[in-house]
């Protein structure tokens, strides 16, 4: 019995660190370790009751491990803050003042598709339409919103981390040689731009790695 | 929170006095099964046994089992039912050389099953 609980102990610990490794993006609205738990108390539920070779008694003392151990985290999590972040993380500020915050988003094995994604299911279809940009240490996206949206046109990604994608820019009816001439204007090459859109209205949201974003103008068909 | 600690401790408090008591009882009752073996193993080796001596073995096994199989999974049991009942049909027959050989496989079991539920480095990674 003794065994049980403490294999239980080690699979929570190795399976709360690798969720912790995998960042934000693994995680859906629940803190790593309520995560952990979810995904483990299912399966050795399942397993004596499935398994009639088991006795029932291991299913029970390991889901009686995995509620000590919550009870352990979260009395450890209130009483130690340090110990918070190391088990839940910290919410990340993935878009500032100055745009988007690559290392943020690397660090919590995010990119800029994903927080795209985030921005709209949260009602934010423009870059520059928030101040600031926070994932939750649950993982979920929360926003500071400006208090005028910037247009009412769906922009589309042409440049995502250095990569520009051939199938929206055909669709803006942009090619390669107007997005270098475009580039060049702002003197940087494809692969240091960590985001370009650009909306029905010409309207393009530009970030170079490292440096401020820019709101700038250009020539699309619109037909979007 | 007071409530949180309390369900704690008494949850840490159970299951450890669970871990001791199964410790010890799984010990005990395969101390005793090993015993009665021994005293069978010596009985065949001396070709004194019957098959009354094999079935006697297995009475006290059946009651034991019985508790046993709260604790040790039923696979390892039936290990223990399938070499046992070997023995005593080999018994019955009067096939000693046979029977010796199945209860020496008995003994090992029953010595090693307690400790392969033991927390040692091995049994638990």
């Amino acid at each position: 019995m003794a065994l049980i609980f403490i294999r239980t102990t080690i699979i929570f610990v190795v399976l709360l660190l690798i969720m912790r490794l995998m960042g934000k993006s693994q995680i859906g609205e629940m803190q790593p370790f309520e995560f952990v738990i979810s995904l483990v108390i299912a399966e050795l539920a399942c397993i004596p009751m499935a398994d009639s070779s088991i006795p029932i008694l291991y299913g029970i003392i390991a889901i009686v491990t995995i509620f000590i151990l919550h009870e352990i985290v979260w009395l450890f999590e209130l009483w130690f803050k340090p110990v918070k972040n190391v088990v839940s993380g910290k919410p990340s500020v993935v878009i500032n003042k100055n745009g988007i915050d690559e290392f943020q988003l690397k660090k919590n094995n995010l990119d800029v598709s994903d927080l795209i994604e985030s921005m709209r299911v949260a009602g934010y279809f423009n870059l520059d339409d928030v101040y600031y940009g926070i994932y939750e240490a649950n993982g979920s996206f929360s926003a500071l919103e400006k208090e005028e949206k910037a247009s009412c046109s769906l922009p589309l990604m042409l440049i995502d981390r250095g990569k520009a994608d051939t199938q929206n820019l055909a669709r803006c009816g942009f090619d390669r040689d107007e997005l270098k001439k475009f580039l060049q204007k702002q003197n940087c090459k494809e692969k240091d731009v960590v985001v370009m859109t650009v909306n029905g209205e010409g309207r393009v949201y530009f970030q170079k790695r490292g440096e401020h974003y820019k709101i700038l103008q250009c020539e699309v068909n619109g037909q979007w | 929170m007071v409530k949180a600690i309390v369900y704690t401790l008494t949850a840490i408090a159970l299951c450890v006095g669970l871990f001791i008591f199964t410790q010890w009882y799984v010990s005990t009752q395969f101390g005793e099964f090993s015993d009665a073996l021994e005293t069978l193993y010596t009985k065949v080796e001396t070709k004194t046994a019957s098959a009354e001596d094999g079935y006697a073995v297995r009475t006290l096994w059946n009651d034991k089992k019985s508790k046993l199989h709260v604790f040790v999974p039923h696979n390892d049991i039936s290990y223990i039912d399938y070499w046992l009942n070997e023995a005593c049909g080999l018994l019955y027959n009067g096939e000693y050389e046979l029977a010796l050989g199945k209860v020496e496989v008995l003994k090992e079991i029953a010595k090693a099953l307690p400790d392969a539920y033991s927390v040692k480095f091995e049994n638990i990674f």
